[in-house]
């Protein structure tokens, strides 16, 4: 047994896992990204889940099978790892195949579409958590280094020239997470109208705008600390307290990864059945998410994030214009900005 | 806030009669702020400009005050003292309307006459 082929195990091991849960990820009248009624989840539904899932540990049992007696039956299958990506796509494969096949039969027990929408005639913070003062704190960070690297510009063997363009281009990415916060505070739909559902919508929503900030203080801090590092005065200064920093934050990440699967999609797994609203869904229509639920495409909807149906958060509407500029924006602006500044 | 897509009505119709029913019933008291248009509209999955029209329809009545980037305001409204009879002759051929549709479905005059009073005392339908 290589250390290859235990990596491979694991990967297949947390990708069984992740997909087994995946059912649970989303809201609770919605099963594989299919809007259905209450008595079909309880029901039928899960003679469906259990199926999905015994294909899903099938699958990874296969690849487990494979990978482990391939190598001894076919001597030389295992060189160069070929066989072990294998193994990994063909588990992924299945697995997104029990997906689609469970997709398409749940559809066949779709909720109707409603046309009658409800909104709060309340208005609701859309602000940044923290305000702007927190978001202006990765620009001070890396504004911050950028004048320490300038008063040590002599001892810096190569000059501040490149390390400060690192720095702007850390500025970019940083914008852009900020960008991506702002627009999901502002441009998601609320579902749920008053109440705990409501509440704990906007909570979820919040969370995930929280996110998102601190990835932008992670990238500043990590790419001040790489910075500050490459000055021969600082350099060995700030090898262990780091850790200090980012762990704090990467804690944070996991907590929150972990707590949104326990409340599920839009907190609404955390409210008691009594308190969720009448209707159904998360208020997009089935018809829109292409590919088994992973992609929504609505161009007549003018929310720009919606939430997720495969996994927990949110996912872009990629049929409004404004997700293609951000998107666009996510992949062009660094790249610009590194061929300009380099 | 409800609105129904599949309705004969105009979006922005719907929009401003369930505001303005809101505005009447006093829900929605001077001083209160609305939904910024955009945030409305993306809740309610129509366009920006259904809810900027419904807005400025009752900004127009005296309802609102719409002020750029601080979205709409509830304002004191003072009720015309005179009745403007143009509009409401509009207003009771198409109530007439209404009533006729209403005794083809089946209503009888008297019902009809006690919802009306009911719709008039604030009742929902």
């Amino acid at each position: 047994m290589t250390s290859t082929f235990w990596a491979t195990m694991l990967v297949v091991a947390v990708n069984a896992i992740l997909f087994h849960a995946m059912p649970r990820f989303s809201r609770p009248d919605i099963l594989f990204a299919v809007t259905v009624p209450d008595a079909f989840v309880a029901g039928a539904g899960r003679t469906l889940v259990s199926r999905y899932r015994a294909i899903v540990w099938s699958g990874a049992a296969a690849a487990l099978a494979i990978g482990l007696l391939l190598p001894a039956f076919v001597p030389g299958s295992g060189r160069g790892g070929w066989l072990m990506m294998g193994v990994v796509a063909g588990n992924m494969i299945v697995a997104l195949a029990a997906w689609l096949l469970a997709h398409r039969k749940a559809r066949a027990h779709a909720v109707p579409p409603s046309e009658v929408r409800v909104a709060s005639l309340v208005p609701r913070d859309t602000s940044l958590p923290g305000g702007a003062l927190l978001a202006v704190g990765p620009f001070a960070i890396l504004l911050s280094t950028a004048l320490l690297v300038y008063t040590y510009r002599d001892d810096l063997p190569d000059g501040p020239g490149t390390i400060t363009s690192f720095l702007a281009l850390g500025g970019v990415y940083v914008a852009m997470m900020l960008t991506m916060a702002v627009s999901l505070a502002r441009r998601t739909r609320q579902i749920a109208v008053d109440g705990p559902a409501a509440a704990a919508e906007q909570r979820f929503r919040r969370v995930n705008v929280l996110v998102l900030v601190l990835v932008a203080y992670g990238v500043a801090i990590q790419l001040s600390a790489t910075t500050v590092a490459s000055i021969p005065a600082f350099g060995d200064t700030l090898s262990g307290s780091l850790g200090f920093v980012l762990l704090p934050l990467m804690l944070f990440n996991f907590g929150v990864t972990f707590w949104m699967f326990r409340v599920g999609q839009g907190g609404q797994r955390a409210v008691a059945p009594a308190a969720r609203q009448e209707f159904h869904g998360d208020a997009t229509p089935d018809h829109a998410w292409k590919v088994g639920g992973l992609f929504y495409f609505n161009p007549r909807d003018p929310a720009m994030w919606v939430e997720n149906r495969v996994g927990v958060g949110y996912t872009l509407n990629v049929g409004n214009w404004l997700a293609w500029l951000l998107m666009a924006g996510m992949l062009l602006a660094p790249m610009i900005a590194g061929r300009l500044l380099f | 806030m409800s609105l129904d897509l599949a309705s004969h009505t105009p979006a922005y119709r719907q929009i401003a009669n369930d505001l303005r029913r809101h505005l009447v019933d006093e829900r929605l008291k001077p001083g209160d702020l609305l939904p910024p248009i955009r945030q409305l509209a993306v809740d309610l999955g129509v366009h920006f400009n259904t809810v900027a029209l419904a807005y400025r329809m009752l900004a127009d009545e005296g309802w609102l005050e719409l002020k750029r980037r601080r979205g709409a305001t509830v304002i004191a409204r003072n009720a015309p003292r005179t009745v403007d009879r143009r509009q409401a002759d509009h207003l009771l051929r198409q109530l007439a309307h209404i009533a006729a549709e209403l005794r083809s479905v089946g209503m009888s005059s008297r019902e009809i006459s006690s919802a009306l009073r009911r719709l008039a005392q604030g009742a929902r339908p």
